[in-house]
């Protein structure tokens, strides 16, 4: 009997001296964890918005009236956030615009950059810079489209469980319209149970 | 053998006399808090944080998050209430085998906190507060949501003739207001017809979205404190018959009482001491019967009673007494047996650990202590801009007793600005 329990005590500690672990998990392969937001809702919502805007064919409407010159977008600041979930609509935006901008559909000015390089311009129309290589004022490009969007949900929780669906709508709007050039959305539901003992 | 279960004795011994009950060891932080000590307030906490076991950790941290909040310190204040309302997210609904053994032959505190529907849904609300405060409004909207589900999982779930009392009206207004803030007026109507029923003069005539109107919501009182009560005695059998010798809470002396011997399963029972020990809550004093707001150096109003969170706590304690007392009891009786069927060594060590537990038995008193007893609103339409708001608590005779210092609220055009403020005790 003493063996035994010496056994055990050693395994144990064996098993709490084991080094700590890391690996690499498979971002096409990954699935949910729960039924509340997760990464791999991330990568199936902007790969479905990318394909959809793909397809939709604007950019390429858009160039054959302006002499191939492709849109200017803008993203608003982040997706209209109506979930019971803190999550960074952001991410999403931004997954969005740098494959738009990677297979050459549209371009970007960036909003978050405006302050900056307001400042920089600023900074650089003083006599502290060389005017001959200094950034000129007036050259920002203005945007003709804003890539907007919402995600909302409605969650029912039974118990141990729950349920959960999302809708996820974005669109690109005409400034000078208002009219939308593109809207598509992505819906899925979701339920995942707790197990009912926990140690 | 039975040096060996001394030994153990007096190691469980040793634990438990650091076991003091929740109320006890959260007496200074209440002074401190109601005080407006924040700093001390948190001082202490963190030091309870960091000695808890794991059962309490989280409610501690839940209490730390709202003192923070009262502090102006937001972003510490959301993580510790997003790390309480996770794990307790987490162990809802499942049992741990753990857990059963212990309550069933410790104490009902020796489980992880499950904390009461209202709490959770403060918490919530609390949280929504911290967001709005610190000027994150994204943040601050998918708290609303939260609340807006806590309150059709918790208090959707009672019958109509159990809900009033067990609703928390003050959750409501705070997602009402963010509704109106949106432009959602009829989401905004729901909630404040649900208020309605409870406190009519508390919603405003009509849900609107473009009056400017500064809302202040304040603290006052104390939420009630659960107390440990032990009931000690034993059992004799006098001349055939068999009595139940108990020493009741209060100072009372000993009651002697028949009882049916069924109720024990052989004679081996009789003279065992036992202690059935069990919650109370108890409410505390008063010391702030109303509130005026003063808004712009000008006293405007009197605050009315929007939420009465000590009855919430009492109705759902009442709910849940019948199941407290039934479990005591059950442990009293596992213990009794313990002590007097087990044979051998084994029964030795029953006996040493039943006198032990029996001697240090303590009622589960946890509950979240730095709530209020009652929040009330005051509401008013006011130009855009910066305002400076304070209030003035007085007491039942009308005596002033004390004057929060004051706060400045930026209100912007056609919206209604939340200003949160904790009270006196």
């Amino acid at each position: 009997m003493t063996r035994l329990f010496a056994a055990i005590l050693c395994v144990l500690l064996l098993a709490g001296c084991a080094p700590k672990q890391t690996w690499d998990i498979d971002l096409d392969t990954d699935t949910a964890e729960d039924a509340d937001y997760t990464s791999s809702d991330l990568l199936t919502i902007s790969d479905q918005m990318i394909t959809s805007i793909k397809a939709n064919g604007f950019s390429q409407h858009y160039a054959a009236a302006h002499g191939g010159q492709k849109p200017v977008m803008i993203l608003a600041r982040a997706l209209e956030n109506n979930t019971d979930e803190h999550i960074d609509t952001r991410m999403i935006l931004d997954k969005v615009r740098t494959a738009l901008i990677k297979d050459g559909v549209a371009q970007f000015v960036d909003d978050q950059a405006f302050d900056m390089a307001l400042d920089q311009l600023n900074m650089q129309a003083t006599d502290l810079y060389d005017d001959r290589k200094a950034a000129q004022l007036g050259r920002f490009v203005g945007a003709h489209y804003i890539m907007r969007g919402s995600i909302g949900n409605i969650r029912k929780m039974e118990g141990r469980e729950t349920r959960n669906y999302f809708l996820i709508t974005m669109t690109i709007v005409d400034i000078e319209t208002l009219l939308i050039t593109w809207i598509d959305e992505v819906e899925y539901k979701r339920g995942s149970t707790k197990g009912s003992v926990r140690w | 053998m039975i040096r060996k279960a001394v030994i153990m004795a007096l190691a469980v011994l040793a634990a438990a006399a650091g076991c003091a009950t929740y109320t006890a060891r959260m007496s200074s932080t209440g002074v401190y808090y109601y005080d407006g000590e924040y700093d001390l307030a948190i001082g202490e906490l963190d030091e309870l944080v960091l000695s808890s076991s794991n059962e309490d950790c989280c409610l501690f941290m839940l209490e730390r998050g709202k003192v923070r909040l009262a502090a102006g310190m937001y972003d510490s204040a959301i993580v510790d209430m997003q790390v309480a309302e996770r794990r307790f997210d987490e162990i809802e609904g499942t049992v741990s085998v753990g857990e059963m053994l212990s309550t069933s032959i410790i104490s009902e505190g020796s489980k992880e906190y499950h904390p009461e529907p209202h709490e959770k849904i403060l918490l919530n609300t609390y949280l929504l507060l911290s967001y709005w405060e610190s000027g994150a409004r994204g943040g601050a909207y998918v708290e609303r949501n939260r609340v807006v589900r806590r309150l059709s999982e918790y208090v959707g779930n009672f019958a109509a003739e159990d809900d009033p009392p067990l609703d928390v009206p003050f959750a409501r207004y705070v997602a009402a207001v963010l509704y109106e803030n949106e432009g959602m007026l009829d989401d905004a109507r729901i909630e404040y017809d649900r208020i309605e029923n409870l406190y009519p003069e508390a919603i405003p005539w009509t849900p609107n979205s473009h009056l400017t109107e500064i809302v202040v919501l304040t603290e006052m009182g104390r939420a009630p404190v659960k107390i440990s009560r032990e009931i000690r005695g034993y059992f004799e059998k006098v001349n055939g018959r068999t009595f139940g010798y108990f020493t009741l809470p209060g100072g009372a002396g000993q009651h002697v009482y028949p009882v049916s011997s069924a109720f024990l399963s052989g004679d081996a029972e009789l003279g065992t001491v036992f202690t059935f020990a069990f919650p109370e809550y108890v409410r505390m004093p008063r010391v702030a019967a109303r509130c005026r707001p003063v808004i712009d150096g000008v006293e405007t109003g009197t605050a009315v009673t929007l939420d009465d969170i000590e009855e919430t706590a009492m109705e759902e304690f009442k709910r849940d007494i019948g199941t407290i007392l039934l479990k005591s009891a059950l442990r009293t009786y596992l213990q009794l047996l313990a002590q007097n069927k087990l044979d051998g060594d084994l029964g030795r060590i029953a006996s040493v650990l039943s006198k032990l537990f029996s001697a240090v038995e303590r009622a589960d008193t946890r509950s979240w202590q730095t709530l209020p007893s009652e929040i009330a609103v005051f509401r008013m339409e006011v130009e855009p801009g910066s305002h400076e708001v304070s209030l003035r608590y007085y007491d039942a005779g009308g005596r002033l007793i004390c004057q929060s210092a004051v706060r400045q609220v930026w209100v912007e055009k056609g919206k209604k600005q939340l200003a949160w403020m904790p009270g006196p005790p």
